[in-house]
């Protein structure tokens, strides 16, 4: 097993956000988590990259504890992720956006005297053509399009040449053709990549479309975790999204 | 591809204009009256200590709120060497950069565990722990009154010795500032100054790459240090006061601080301010205060930063009306 | 310990009230910058220069009133009073448009302020050293241990506590204290539910800066009055606030205490570097806790 989440728990001024998550990806999965608003699907995801650290519980990565790292060694072990709300260095351009992921996966950031202009210039324009953001590659981040700043979050976390992959809401505020083209990204890296994919998402069409399996998380604990046939007739899911099968999915 | 020749021939042309400014720089001594050669010296090493600065506060995004400190152990270390020791002088400008970086590193280490004002804030604690131990040290520093008459080397104890000595170090040092602005250090240093937080999330040692900012940032400011002590032959605890330290911020905020030389201009117009306000009035800093105050309101870029923002978006829309 | 040998009983005893007098002035100048950081953030460089003017204005209103008892409280009382209507009039003319602005650039605008105050001050005052005569009745000297011990700092260590509680009571039980302790933790909250959350800056700002006037107006009588004591000070403000938690009153007051005591206690010690000491203690103490003692409202 690839990850494996057990008993995490994260409490914020009293406020359990995760109570108890469980999560189990497999090399080559695309796994979602899906749940209600405040389900702490991104408290989970920031718990396993790092940006917080956990009360409780463990984080295996690969035989490794992910839960006393900090956010660059869990990045260097192979997982990357993208950001719910853009978390981009705006005031750089698209091209340095990703170059500077780039860099930093091939140990370049600490070099002191090369030239940084013909660094890396090929690798970072290949992820930005793999993304369809290297016309735009001039550009300053911060005047891009939010659909397009989506995509470059995404285009960032690629800079890692991640074996895992983690998308927080990766089409939220897209155009439907916007998020068209990020459901083949995301299938094209999975398929052609063997890229191990942990996303959550609000877009069911979407999420039964490309995962293989999802985990239910509500009020920070998981519910469920299997393949989609199966989280879809569960009736706990069902009650957990107050409604009927019908109106859900 | 156009683009591309279009920046190529703009870095050629501000290559040309540096290596003129240059030439025209080394015979200054020749033909300008004795106190402006010096008043030019003073210039370059009160601008390499801005640019110095302007590696991490304007490139790296970090509040240094005590440069001066760094600036002063250079001055010191070349002062205590030549007055104290019995070794060549010369070793005390090789020291400096290496004593300032090894106090950088030092403070660093406790300071960068925070950021942003309380970073600052404990970087004024520390080093006006150093100023304090330096201003009382009597028996080893000069105290408050400092050490005077420092005797450096003969070739460049004249006024143009010490003009030609600050003139090539500061070229020197400008040239490995720039190289480093633009290494992929620079680069990554900027992405933090941008978003620590994605940083990291790309792998970025973030407190690492500061500490290393830090470190880089006071060896040239102990560069600058002991070009002081050459062309001033005296060192003072007010070296690592703290306003000289927001003086320093100052020039970098006159100039822009998201440019390479921006500090160097700021540093600059201060010092002509100081030197020929001050011959009219003993109130100068009036003035600069009014200047900083409307700095501040209207032109936070900075003189500099302002220019080229203009000269951009001309250049932009001459571009866009050839298209 | 050849170095330690004049520390006895007696001489600690006397040392402490010393620092416990010290610590009155302090704390009321750190207390006001701390109020203005924890609500407003603005880290206030340009209070040092309150302080000096208050200091400067004791001594003229002493002056025209002929000294004495009259002359002394009412300099007491009127320079304070006037620093606070200068603080207001910078407020309203140039803070209130800044308060979203980063803090580097709050910091070097009020630094600016600095400079023109500095100077403003030289013109008015001239460059020459100022002194305070004391009214009689606050001259002279008791008898602490054997050692004599000056009448006003006794009087310095009785106001102390009277400003930390009249703090405490503002910030605690009144309208407008609770209101910008409010504005201090959500400023977007306050204005929401309809409260003038400029007119509270701005009263926050003045009583601030009425407290940096009443520092410098008390300490006036025991020191020169001169150019430079506004960046003594503020460095020490600012070191004592950052000691004691951002925002947090009883923060400066118990930075100011460590401040004022490891200075004149230090003096017993390694008199040639008395003033160090109280910056090795706030290092040690941020080294420990790098967001200072109590909590700040940050």
């Amino acid at each position: 097993m690839m990850l494996h989440v057990e008993n995490l728990q994260k409490t914020f001024d009293g406020f359990a956000a995760v109570s108890d998550a469980q999560l189990e990806v497999e090399k080559g999965e695309v796994v979602a988590v899906i749940g209600p608003n405040g389900a702490g699907k991104t408290t989970l995801f920031n718990l396993i990259t790092g940006q917080l650290k956990a009360d409780g519980g463990s984080i295996i990565f690969k035989d490794e504890n992910l839960a006393c790292m900090t956010p660059y060694e869990i990045c260097r072990r192979g997982i990357s992720r993208s950001f719910q709300i853009v978390n981009i260095f705006s005031r750089l351009t698209v091209f340095e956006n990703v170059r500077v992921a780039v860099m930093s996966y091939n140990k370049r950031t600490f070099n002191l005297f090369s030239r940084a202009k013909d660094i890396d210039v090929s690798e970072t324009g290949d992820i930005l053509k793999s993304v369809g953001l290297f016309e735009k590659a001039g550009r300053i981040s911060g005047s891009l399009s939010h659909g397009d700043q989506k995509v470059l979050e995404m285009a960032v976390a690629l800079g890692n040449r991640p074996e895992f992959l983690i998308l927080d809401e990766p089409t939220a505020g897209m155009s439907p053709e916007e998020t068209r083209n990020a459901l083949e990204l995301m299938k094209l890296l999975s398929r052609d990549r063997g890229i191990t994919i942990l996303f959550c998402e609000h877009d069911m069409e979407l999420v039964f479309s490309v995962a293989n399996r999802i985990m239910v998380m509500q009020h920070g604990r998981t519910i469920i975790q299997g393949e989609p046939e199966v989280v879809r007739k569960d009736r706990q899911v069902q009650e957990a999204y107050l409604g009927g099968p019908d109106e859900l999915f | 591809m156009v683009k591309a020749i279009l920046s190529d021939s703009r870095a050629l042309k501000a290559f040309g204009a540096g290596v003129a400014v240059f030439i025209l720089l080394l015979f200054v001594p020749c033909f300008l009256p004795r106190f402006h050669v010096y008043l030019l010296g003073l210039i370059f090493t009160t601008g390499l200590l801005a640019v110095s600065l302007n590696l991490v506060l304007g490139l790296g995004g970090m509040y240094q709120f005590h440069h001066a400190v760094f600036y002063g152990i250079g001055a010191y270390t070349v002062a205590l060497v030549i007055t104290k020791t019995t070794l060549s002088p010369w070793i005390g400008f090789l020291l400096a950069p290496f004593v300032s970086a090894l106090f950088s590193l030092f403070i660093g280490l406790i300071c960068v565990r925070l950021s942003k004002l309380y970073f600052g804030m404990l970087q004024i604690s520390l080093g006006s722990l150093v100023w304090a131990v330096v201003f009382r040290w009597y028996s080893f520093t000069g105290g408050d009154d400092g050490i005077h008459g420092i005797s450096v080397p003969g070739i460049i104890s004249s006024t143009s010795g010490a003009y030609y000595f600050s003139l090539i170090l500061t070229v020197i040092c400008l040239l490995a500032m720039q190289r480093i602005v633009n290494s992929p250090f620079g680069r990554s240093f900027q992405a933090v100054r941008d978003n620590p937080v994605r940083s990291e999330a790309v792998g970025i040692n973030v407190k690492r790459l500061q500490l290393t900012g830090m470190v880089i940032s006071g060896a040239f400011a102990g560069i600058a240090g002991s070009m002081f002590v050459v062309i001033e032959g005296s060192v003072f605890p007010e070296l690592m006061f703290w306003t000289l330290s927001l003086e320093i911020i100052i020039m970098c905020l006159l100039g822009g601080w998201f440019t390479f030389l921006g500090p160097m201009l700021g540093a600059a117009i201060i010092v002509l301010l100081r030197t020929f306000v001050g011959i009219y009035t003993e109130y100068w800093t009036i003035i600069l205060g009014f200047v900083l105050m409307l700095l501040i309101l209207f032109l936070p870029q900075g003189v500099l930063g302002y220019f080229l923002e203009k000269f951009e978006r001309s250049g932009m829309k001459q571009a866009q009306e050839e298209k | 310990m050849d170095f330690a040998s004049n520390i006895t009983v007696s001489a600690l005893f006397q040392q402490t009230l010393v620092g416990l007098s010290r610590t009155t002035i302090l704390f009321i100048v750190a207390s006001g910058l701390s109020l203005i950081l924890g609500v407003l953030r603005i880290p206030n460089v340009a209070h040092g220069s309150l302080y000096m003017i208050g200091a400067f204005i004791m001594y003229s209103v002493n002056l025209f009133f002929g000294g004495g008892q009259a002359g002394f409280w009412m300099a007491v009382l009127l320079s304070p009073v006037a620093v606070a209507l200068i603080s207001l009039a910078v407020e309203r003319g140039l803070f209130q448009h800044l308060y979203e602005r980063e803090h580097l650039m709050l910091l070097l605008f009020t630094f600016s302020i600095t400079l023109v105050f500095g100077d403003l001050v030289k013109m008015i005052w001239g460059s020459d050293y100022r002194s305070v005569d004391l009214p009689a009745a606050f001259q002279g000297f008791f008898t602490v241990f054997g050692f004599p011990f000056p009448r006003y700092n006794l009087l310095l260590i009785i106001i102390g506590p009277v400003v930390a509680s009249g703090l405490w009571f503002l910030t605690n039980k009144t309208r407008i204290g609770k209101i910008a302790r409010a504005a201090a933790v959500d400023r977007e909250m306050v204005g929401a539910i309809g409260i003038n959350v400029s007119l509270i800056f701005a009263a926050v700002f003045v009583i601030g800066c009425f407290l940096a006037g009443l520092g410098g107006a008390l300490v006036a009588p025991t020191q020169n009055i001169r150019q430079g004591m506004d960046h003594a000070i503020i460095i020490e403000a600012f070191l004592i606030v950052i000691m004691g938690g951002l925002g947090n009153i009883w923060g400066a007051l118990l930075g100011a205490l460590i401040f004022g005591l490891t200075d004149s206690i230090g003096v017993l010690v390694l008199p040639q570097f008395a003033i160090v000491f109280p910056y090795v203690v706030v290092v040690i103490a941020l080294l420990f806790c790098p967001k200072g003692l109590l909590k700040s409202t940050w």
